[in-house]
């Protein structure tokens, strides 16, 4: 930025335009200033500055892990009464079948921690932190198929198109460090990968590319191109940018376009993330007890607990929204075998991140959230045998979890029926759980908003109302 | 991170009040209307009285009504106008808009309407709702500068300001836009000369109209199209398999190359089927409303997915060629525009009617399609079939003695021993058996003979006597009930195909609607043509068609099992058979109804030949012929015959073997639509029929009310957007923003054209025209507007940041494609093939396999090199160098361009192995081609991406970063050799590899420069 003209220029738009504070971060980075100073809560005084959303896509069953129903024991085998499912659509894959048994969890639940909420033996890693959770039983959506039921999850839309939750809040907020992406994507390699995942689940829609998340790989290079080749070693890259950006300094001084400036910044930010993703990957430096916490499987780039572990990493660097999906959940058969393996995959690495970034005393602006797209039946799907049964997909309740980040600890919120099919309190739809992410980053749902065709477009559309009674 | 500059340039509100200029008077279509739009139009607009709201703030009429003694406007007289007085009162309860809503009218905006209302409040319709006129070129001071038409408009607008246009770009710079701008391609050394060269004072017209001329026009063109109709290779949804849309790609480039003219390119893409006696050509321009993605995964709700399909094609539809947002009325009247939701549904019922299944394939195209061959296939075909003809012909010529020789056969045949035959042709296996019997517990296994998947015509033939009326007959099928596999099998002594990949939700199931006889011998055939649908199964009793019922048709995916074949089993042992089963024949293609016949007959041939030949039923007769033809004619009939049937079976497959293109093909009997209330596929409210909002113009009186009729009315010279709406998105792609910057918005939330005469200019001229595209094309890049230098002044960049007013020409990052294209151009990769299927280019690896399981396999040798056009679009993971760079992602219509200005876009710039093989060949090219001095060599590379010659700071600094390169490669010539082992293309032996290496480092720097990625 030679031209101190152009500079003030570029100020005077900037806040010009921006009277409701959204995207000010950006233009700080662009300015080559601190973030963290210059953007000010715009709604709300926030009671988290980062998210970490482990996505358990698949549709974990909320029977077997912590909405205890015991009266199925004792209906097993019985049909679904129509008076509970009250001819709600099912999916195609089980509309046919000529009768719905109930089926209770295999597993065995007991009560934890001071709160005394329900946890099965599934979970007994998430059992020890129990004090630290809120629990949402009552969570429902619109969506009864994986395609839409994540994308809704994702950008509070059944159908492709719209910006992402993290990608909203990249343009809301921006980052707090100028070295890293203000979103974050990983996918564990490791879990069974019944259900594809889309690059669109955290793309920008229609807001500009530069807010789409960013995807971390645990195989090859973390970013997308962000090693130098063989034989560029980095001082011959350190002299190629400089005498990029004189060459490029010339073009400025001729022609006066401040995107020439930006392209000159955008390349020195390039060169500070190859220095600062590698180092973010790292783990040679945590010690032994970190491993012990998230697991040995911490060690295994690309598993979920490995993914926990850079999740903290991130969360300590101030990477705004850092999403974790792990897939392996969709047990329409052999559940009970299956759903073993994905816990074990998941439960001690979600605990330890959670018991981590407390230890840090990250966890009190940090907002944790565990859940999938959507729950699954009470009734059997396919053949029921005494060791072995699956479950379709269920949107009208499921259970997920949240913690830190200024939610009620030890909360267990929303219920649901004997036959875990319909919710009896506190219903919190896909919407409403977005208002209150939102809210707890400073941020009025409504206000966030970007105009595309002609329309104010939100994260949660024309719904959505923030579940005060979660927060703290 | 991931900064923001855009935002910089979408902050144009700053040069709002430049662009309304000083004119005294407030006009509503500038200056109100969007006000209104914005703030009041949510409960005081089109849908106001749904709502139950009586003002309305959208008409003139809603406007001056007297509501009670009050009205919202008393023209003229601002102070009895209920409307400002809400907007001012103090009383928060009182004030508009409500406080709850958080909207809030700025003090200038009140200032507005006070003024508006004080002028006498003179309403105007909606300018884009009103036909264009044709306004004259307004006079200019500078009349030595305008070159056309646009100029005038252009400079009258800058001389009311007291501005003056820039001067016009160097000759360098301006063949490098223009060529860039009509091809997507920079122009090559010798272009540039030859245009340096040329003073004659047409000498950039011709370079214009060589440009027009170029292939590769059309390829560019077509970018923005395929973007626009959200082309892609997959389906879209869940696992995203490929789908084949390429010759409708292809269609669109030669569309533009042979200069269609628009309103035809419209009508064949919109209705091309319905016309009379439609080409090939014109009915796979129809697969434009059948881009959309379209959802396979198991257990959807079809009905669901068919209002998605129908709703995108209306969208679509309306955001291409009507700027408008007409899917804002899918659940409620629009809240902006005269739009309400019963036209929207009206709308929709010309894109109901077409055979397709709400739940599409998950691989593969989904029907309706057409075959599409290529042409160079239907020259192969039309040869083949001159084969065929001339085969038949040899035959026939012998038909005559071979009649004479068959008599002779069939009386030898009367007193021989049992001589039987039956239809050989696709036979894949044969299995005896010798009337075995089943005793309900065993089954015979007969080994993996002939393997069938998802797209292979297959028939079954077997004689059974069965004893029970459930069980396997042949089957190709996991030995466990309802799993995958092909099984053919007794139900309830119905006669039952089934094909599965998983019960319930991926499998077809069809029956016979009569039982099978038990206890007694019967012939069965079953075939499937490959189609995948119920449709294509038919099931033989005894030689005859049997009546089927679907009872599942459900199937997406392939079923192929590593299973052995099974007779009188297969699908667990609850489907073991009872009874006898002969004579089991597998084929590998479909047989006919005429076959079935000639396999269900039981005499044997020589008891048929004792028969007297008029007591031969016709089945006997074409059995014995064939037996004859194919195995005991003398050599000379056997050749000829076999020859004819080998051409036949060759031409099938040929045609099988067809890329095909999904289509729009009306059914018989519309479909009824209705108006779906929120929007919900569920919820059909009024039934609605077929047609045009109202607020447009009407459809042309006395036409049959089909999507032709829609077609011809979108292309209606009275239509008021279709030419403005065109012309815009034209425009955007040489001065990157629009005159109407909202390109997908012309309605009342749209921005107010910075140049509204202008743009009524270009819709009149290019109506006037006939439509004709290239010769727009040619209008603007011929104004002395678009020849301006882009040199930005301080000046200009603070009052107009965005080049609104265009007192400087363009300058614009260059789109995705072209990134990747020029970097291809440039090193001499570029494979300028036309057309085809979609290649996959370097990628790197894993992406695909990450998300969905399916890898990504990458191409070798040329396809690695084709204009990006070409590369295969996977929707839920595109090419992530094409994304990097703003391309839009092809899940739905995006007509809008973006650019923004990323650390990811540099990472791909510097490490991406396209561009450092680029850079590579690029460097050999400065060494074979640009002299023996690194001087010479350096200013050939970088003018190959430039355009021009380097300045000499410019060559001083590269020469500088050449010697200090060339310093560290000849020290470690190991690490130039790897510096120089990126991509598949060899590397030029004869030349020094440290040498090499230091231009391959100097071409990857000019690679990178922001004028290299830049339109300037």
């Amino acid at each position: 930025m030679s031209d101190p003209r152009i500079l003030e220029l570029t100020r005077r738009h900037f806040f010009g335009r921006t009277a409701s504070g959204v995207g000010m971060a950006a233009l700080a980075s662009l300015l080559g200033e601190e973030a963290k100073g210059a953007w000010m809560a715009p709604h709300f005084a926030p009671t988290a500055k980062r998210v970490i959303y482990l996505f358990m896509s698949g549709g974990p069953s909320q029977m077997e892990l912590f909405d205890y129903k015991p009266m199925l024991e004792k209906l097993r085998g019985t049909n679904l009464p129509d008076s509970v499912r009250m001819g709600q659509r099912l999916t195609g894959m089980t509309a046919t079948q000529a009768s719905f048994p109930v089926v209770e969890s295999l597993f065995k639940f007991s009560r934890h921690g001071q709160s005394g909420a329900w946890a099965s033996e599934l979970a007994p890693h998430t059992a020890k932190v129990i004090d630290r959770l809120c629990f949402i039983k009552s969570m429902h959506t619109e969506a009864i198929n994986h395609d839409p039921a994540v994308t809704f999850f994702q950008t509070g839309f059944q159908l492709a198109g719209r910006p992402s939750i993290g990608s909203w809040l990249a343009y809301g907020l921006g980052s707090e460090n100028k070295d890293l992406p203000a979103f974050i994507v990983m996918i564990s390699t490791t879990g069974k990968g019944d259900q594809p995942l889309y690059d669109r689940l955290w793309g920008s829609g229609f807001l500009p590319t530069k807010y789409q998340g960013v995807k971390f790989r645990s195989a090859g290079e973390p970013v997308l191109y962000l090693s130098n080749p063989e034989g560029m070693p980095d001082k011959g890259r350190r002299r190629f940018l400089d005498d990029l950006a004189k060459m490029n300094q010339l073009e400025l001084e001729e022609f006066g376009d401040p995107e020439i400036a930006t392209r000159i910044t955008q390349y020195e930010m390039a060169y500070r993330m190859q220095t600062s993703v590698p180092e973010l990957t790292d783990f040679s430096k945590e010690p032994e007890r970190t491993f012990e916490l998230y697991g040995p499987d911490a060690r295994k780039p690309g598993t979920f607990a490995a993914n926990c572990l850079l999740a903290r990493r991130m969360a300590e660097r101030g990477v705004r929204f850092i999403q974790l999906f792990h897939r392996g959940w969709d047990h329409h058969n052999n559940l009970p075998e299956n759903i073993v393996k994905v816990s074990q995959e998941t439960d001690q690495p979600a605990a330890a991140l959670v018991e981590d970034l407390h230890e840090r005393g990250l966890l009190d602006d940090t907002l944790v959230v565990w859940g999938g797209e959507f729950g699954r039946t009470v009734y059997c799907q396919g053949k029921l045998t005494p060791k072995d049964y699956g479950r379709d997909h269920h949107p009208r309740c499921f259970t997920i979890w949240m913690a830190g980040g200024g939610v009620k600890p030890g909360l267990t919120y929303g219920a649901t029926d004997d036959f875990c099919y319909n919710i009896t309190g506190n219903p919190v739809h896909v919407h409403d759980l977005h208002a209150t992410i939102l809210r707890m980053l400073g941020i009025d749902h409504t206000k966030l908003t970007y105009k595309f065709q002609g329309r104010y477009f939100r994260l949660t559309d024309i719904h959505g109302s923030v579940v005060k009674d979660v927060l703290a | 991170m991931l900064l923001n500059v855009h935002l910089v340039r979408a902050a144009w509100f700053v040069c709002a009040p430049l662009l309304l200029g000083q004119a005294a008077r407030v006009e509503f279509n500038r200056d109100i209307r969007p006000i209104l739009s914005d703030r009041c139009f949510n409960c005081h607009g089109p849908d106001a009285t749904v709502k139950g709201i009586k003002l309305r703030l959208d008409s003139e009429a809603g406007m001056l009504a007297d509501l009670g003694g009050r009205a919202a406007v008393v023209p003229g007289q601002a102070e009895k106008s209920e409307m400002l007085k809400r907007i001012t009162a103090e009383k928060a309860a009182v004030r508009m808009p409500p406080v709850h809503t958080g909207i809030k009218l700025s003090d200038r905006e009140i200032e507005l309407l006070r003024q508006w209302i004080a002028e006498g409040a003179v309403f105007q319709k909606h300018w884009s709702l009103a036909p264009p006129s044709r306004p004259d070129p307004p006079p200019v001071k500078l009349a030595i500068w305008p070159k056309n038409a646009i100029d005038h408009f252009v400079l009258a607008r800058l001389e009311r300001d007291g501005w003056k246009p820039s001067p016009e770009a160097d000759k360098a710079a301006l063949i490098r836009r223009v060529s860039l701008d009509l091809t997507g391609l920079p122009p090559t050394p010798a272009e540039i000369d030859a245009f340096l060269n040329d003073s004659s004072p047409n000498a950039y017209e011709k370079a214009v109209d060589r440009l027009l001329a170029s292939p590769r026009y059309g390829e560019r063109m077509a970018v923005r199209w395929l973007e626009a109709a959200r082309y892609a290779d997959t389906n879209g949804y869940q696992t995203d398999a490929e789908r084949s849309m390429w010759r409708w790609r292809d269609w669109v480039i030669h569309a533009f190359n042979r200069n269609l003219p628009f309103d035809q390119f419209t009508i064949d893409q919109i209705a091309g089927d319905l016309l009379p006696n439609p080409t090939r050509d014109q009915i796979i321009a129809t697969g434009f409303n059948r881009n959309h993605r379209g959802n396979g995964e198991g257990g959807i709700i079809p009905e669901e997915y068919l209002v998605e399909y129908v709703a995108d094609r209306v969208e679509t539809m309306s955001t291409v060629f009507l700027g408008t947002t007409m899917g804002c009325a899918r659940c409620h009247n629009h809240k902006y525009d005269p739009f309400t939701q019963k036209d929207y549904y009206q709308l929709f019922a010309y894109f109901n009617n077409i055979a397709e299944r709400g739940r599409y394939f998950k691989y593969g195209n989904t029907p309706p399609v057409t075959p599409a061959p290529t042409p160079e296939q239907e020259a192969k075909l039309e040869e083949i079939e001159r084969q065929v003809a001339a085969a038949e012909r040899r035959f026939r010529a012998l038909e005559e003695p071979s009649r004479l020789e068959q008599a002779k056969w069939e009386k030898s045949l009367a007193g021989a021993a049992s001589v039987n035959w039956a239809v050989s042709r696709g036979l894949a296996a044969h299995v005896p058996l010798g009337r075995k019997q089943f005793d309900g517990q065993q089954f015979h296994n007969a080994g993996k003979l002939a393997e069938f998947g998802f797209y292979s015509p297959f028939t079954i033939s077997a004689w059974i006597h069965p004893q029970a009326p459930t069980g396997a007959i042949v089957t190709r099928a996991k030995d466990v009930l309802e799993e995958t596999g092909i099984l053919l099998m007794m139900q309830d002594g119905k006669m039952q195909l089934n094909l599965a990949l998983r019960w319930l939700d991926d499998a077809l199931r069809v029956e016979t609607e009569k039982s099978v006889p038990l206890n007694e011998w019967h012939h069965v055939m079953a075939t499937y043509d490959g189609s995948r649908v119920a449709e294509g199964i038919h099931i033989f009793l005894d030689g005859k068609e049997q009546p089927l019922k679907i009872i599942l048709d459900e199937l997406n995916q392939d079923f192929r099992v590593n299973e052995p074949w099974r007779i009188g089993g297969g699908g667990g042992p609850e489907l073991r058979y009872k009874g006898l089963i002969d004579e089991v024949r597998i084929y590998s293609r479909t047989l006919s109804g005429s076959e079935a016949e000639l396999l269900a007959l039981r005499q044997p041939l020589n008891r048929t030949a004792s028969a007297p030949a008029n007591e031969r039923s016709k089945a006997e007769q074409a059995k014995l012929r064939l037996a004859f033809l194919e195995e005991h004619a003398e050599a000379e009939i056997r050749g000829a015959w076999k020859e004819w049937r080998d051409l036949v079976e060759k031409r099938d497959k040929l045609v099988a073997g067809l890329p095909t293109v999904m289509v729009m093909q009306e059914i018989e009997k519309p479909r009824d639509a209705y108006l779906l209330i929120r929007g919900a596929y569920d919820k059909p409210g009024e039934k609605v029929g077929r047609n045009v909002p109202a607020s447009l113009h009407p459809l042309t009186s006395g036409v049959p009310g089909n999507r032709l009729a829609l077609a011809k009315w979108l292309v209606d010279r009275a239509n008021p957007l279709t030419a403005r709406v065109i012309a815009n998105r034209f425009w955007v792609m040489y001065f990157g923003i629009g005159l109407v910057k909202t390109v997908e918005d012309f309605g009342a939330q749209g921005d107010w054209p910075s140049h509204p005469d202008l743009l009524d200019w270009l819709a009149t001229e290019f109506l006037g025209s006939g439509w004709d595209v290239k010769a727009l094309q040619k209008t603007i890049v011929m104004s002395a507007t678009y020849r301006q230098t882009s040199r930005v002044t301080p000046e200009l960049a603070q009052k107009d940041p965005e080049n609104r007013l265009l007192a400087r020409g363009p300058r614009v990052r260059l789109s995705a494609e072209m990134v990747r294209d020029q970097a291809l151009a440039v090193s001499g990769l570029l494979v300028e093939k036309i057309g085809g299927p979609s290649v996959k280019p370097y990628q790197p690896a894993g992406l695909w396999k990450e998300l969905s399981g399916a890898d990504y396999h990458r191409d070798k040798g040329e396809d690695l090199y084709r204009r990006s056009l070409y590369t295969f679009w996977k929707r839920t993971a595109p090419p992530p160098a094409m994304m990097n760079f703003d391309a839009s992602s092809r899940e739905t219509c995006i007509v809008r361009e973006n650019r923004t200005n990323t650390p990811l876009q540099a990472l791909n710039l510097m490490n991406d192995v396209t561009y450092l093989e680029a850079a590579r060949k690029m460097a050999e090219r400065m060494m074979r081609e640009g002299g023996s001095e690194p001087a010479g060599r350096i200013a050939f590379g970088f003018r190959l991406a430039t355009a021009r010659h380097p300045k000499p700071n410019e060559a001083g600094l590269l020469a500088d970063s050449f010697r200090n390169q060339l310093d560290y490669y000849q020290t470690d010539r190991e690490a130039a050799l790897k510096f120089l082992s990126q991509g598949d293309s060899p590397r030029d032996e004869k030349l020094d590899a440290s040498e090499l290496a230091a231009y391959a480092a100097v071409a990857s720097l000019i690679l990178n420069l922001d004028e290299t990625v830049t339109k300037q």
